[in-house]
């Protein structure tokens, strides 16, 4: 379970203070697919980059199953899968050792982790290349090796920013599967993403974040009717005011 | 402290997969250093030796007015040829070493019994080229002035040691291993740089290579601390600087027992129970090499940037060294707390073969790992910052 408060974040550039994230709540549910909605530059990546302690908050708070990430950092990194928007492996690494390095970090003795290595390849359809470096692994196979990699201490809520980026049809559908397979097994799922069929196709709630602001919450069903848009295209433009970024 | 032995093997084995790294620093660097100071070595010793075997080429200004003299010098090896017109000029322009002239009232002077006049034109600027040559002509001139000399007094019937009120003996005391020369002086330097900056690619490629590799921001979100990562980090990479180290010490330890002894100077060869001295000498080096590293690696952006700063990092072992050259100084105690400063005269003094004292090595060592401790705290402070894997 995650729930976020009144969050803000502004950034100094060379132009002035730009606030990326501006008062944003919400809550996302155990056994349930959390989406975060918006166009490119909205504030998605800085919104889940302090829920996973890697920026402070300016204002505002966080808590990962009641844990506050200000306080608790290693508590909350301890319940949190996490799969950046950067997700590089070690290239010359194999498969198996990039997953097994981030097991041994989060304090797994071997057995477990060759047990979550085994499970994880399963579920991804990755067995034949856990053996191979990483080097030249294809986008699909990085990114199954990166989901496995934050996946690898069976944590009860899941953050993927973008998990579908760069990815063919094939490797999306078969990710889809396994993230409602994590929701079935009573998980926390949050996916941030600014495809909207993505979104409308795998969330039971979505949360539309445009310019640092939620502007839309609800399931898929609810913002189309809220809206009185009869696609949910129509309705997430309308939502945010424009279709500016929806062209990625 | 699980999570920097993860950290540490991890970034060994990646390290180890990587042949560029490894063939540098395990094959190029130990075989380059022996080599360069192999090389260096033979070719001084053999250049002495030329300079001081070979027939002397001799021009003389004024050879009619001192025929025996230069007869006397003919039979010592030394050809005597016409002077060019400037004789400075030809000096100065590097096309004689040192040219003689005889002064017109040679001859005159000689047959009266006062002091004949001569000149050696020479430019002492160019000590490496000419310096040998002077010398051995002015050992030459004044052997012909005492020989000459003892004559007269001889003839005179007074006994030749009645102009000798002096007779100056010396005594060496440098041992075989003291002896000094210009490889030995660059001994200590190419160590304390190879430990220094050895870890570089590996320290670059496991901070600023690691953010551009964009693998930093999962990192950074497991529960293991910053602190534990750096010191992982910084661990590797002052292991592998000194395997690195190892390689070249024994490498080098193995080149002189193939040169043949009379070619090379003896006191390069490091006797072997020297070699574990060096690495403790210069392990202080070696960590605060890793962790400066670490630090400037987190602080930059990218590789290339990372790797801008090597001018600046090779220069600062070589202060010492520079300081040294300029202001020779005795060893003092407070010397081996200042870091190079230290190690370059412990290293000297290993090689040496003199004894350190218990309280130089805990003063050397001390200091070192004060020093250490500080750029690892800004190292971590560095590695705290949201920018470093915040870069998008």
């Amino acid at each position: 379970m995650i729930e976020v408060i009144e969050l803000r974040k502004s950034f100094a550039t060379r132009t002035g203070r730009v606030t990326a994230v501006d008062g944003v709540s919400f809550r996302a549910a155990d056994g349930e697919i959390t989406g975060l909605l918006g166009p490119n530059g909205a504030g998605k990546t800085t919104t889940l980059r302090m829920l996973y302690t890697l920026m402070q908050p300016e204002s505002g708070r966080v808590l990962i199953d009641g844990h506050d990430p200000a306080a608790r950092p290693d508590e909350v990194r301890r319940r949190l899968g996490v799969l950046p928007d950067a997700r590089g492996l070690y290239k010359r690494l194999t498969a198996r050792e990039n997953i097994a390095y981030f097991g041994r970090l989060h304090g797994l003795d071997p057995a477990r982790i060759d047990e979550r290595v085994a499970r994880l390849a399963d579920a991804l359809g990755m067995r034949e290349i856990l053996d191979r470096r990483a080097e030249g692994f294809s986008q699909g196979e990085r990114t199954k090796t990166a989901i496995a990699r934050a996946l690898v201490h069976d944590p009860r809520n899941v953050l993927l920013d973008e998990p579908t980026n760069g990815l063919d049809v094939m490797t999306t559908r078969s990710l889809r599967g396994f993230l409602r397979e994590l929701r079935a097994e009573g998980r926390c799922v949050l996916l941030s993403s600014h495809v909207m069929q993505e979104v409308a196709a795998l969330c039971d709630r979505i949360v539309v974040i445009a310019r640092g602001r939620v502007v839309a919450r609800g399931t898929p069903d609810e913002l189309r009717e809220r809206t009185g848009e009869a696609s949910l295209e129509d309705a997430f433009v309308r939502a945010i005011g424009s279709d500016e970024g929806l062209l990625a | 402290m699980n999570a920097v032995w993860t950290v540490f093997r991890k970034e060994l084995l990646d390290a180890f997969r990587d042949r560029r790294m490894v063939l540098v620093a395990l094959v190029v660097m130990p075989l380059a250093v022996p080599l360069l100071l192999a090389g260096l070595s033979t070719l001084g010793m053999r250049k002495q030796a030329e300079q001081l075997e070979r027939t002397l080429e001799l021009p003389v200004v004024g050879r009619e007015h001192a025929p025996n003299l230069l007869a006397w010098l003919a039979t010592h090896d030394v050809r005597v040829i016409d002077a060019p017109a400037d004789p400075e000029a030809a000096v100065r322009g590097q096309r004689h070493e040192a040219i003689l002239r005889i002064s017109p009232s040679y001859a005159e002077d000689w047959r009266a019994g006062r002091p004949a006049s001569l000149e050696l034109v020479y430019d002492s600027s160019r000590p490496l080229q000419s310096g040998a040559t002077v010398a051995r002509l002015r050992g030459l001139l004044d052997a012909y002035d005492r020989e000459v000399g003892a004559l007269r007094l001889v003839a005179r019937g007074i006994h030749p040691s009645v102009a000798q009120p002096l007779r100056l003996g010396s005594r060496d005391v440098a041992t075989p291993e003291s002896r000094f020369d210009l490889a030995q002086q660059m001994l200590p330097y190419l160590l304390l740089l190879l430990a220094f900056v050895g870890g570089m690619q590996l320290a670059v490629d496991a901070t600023a290579g690691e953010r551009e590799r964009q693998s930093l921001e999962p990192l950074l979100a497991t529960p293991a601390s910053r602190e534990a990562i750096i010191s992982g980090k910084i661990l590797a990479t002052a292991a592998f600087t000194l395997l690195s180290l190892l390689a070249t010490l024994v490498m080098y330890r193995v080149a002189f027992t193939f040169v043949p002894e009379n070619r090379v100077d003896a006191s390069l060869a490091v006797p072997a129970d020297a070699l574990v001295k060096l690495l403790l000498v210069v392990l202080p080096v070696v960590l605060l090499g890793a962790t400066v590293l670490t630090a400037l690696a987190a602080f930059a952006r990218s590789h290339r940037e990372a790797q801008g700063y090597l001018p600046l990092l090779i220069f600062l072992p070589m202060l010492p060294t520079l300081y040294l050259m300029v202001a020779p100084v005795k060893t003092r105690a407070w010397m081996l707390a200042v870091p190079f400063l230290g190690q370059n005269q412990l290293i000297l003094r290993v090689l040496r073969g003199e004894r350190i004292a218990p309280f130089e090595w805990a003063l050397s060592l001390g200091a070192g790992a004060l020093l250490v401790v500080a750029v690892w705290w800004l190292a971590a402070r560095l590695y705290h910052r949201e920018q470093l894997a915040a870069s998008g």
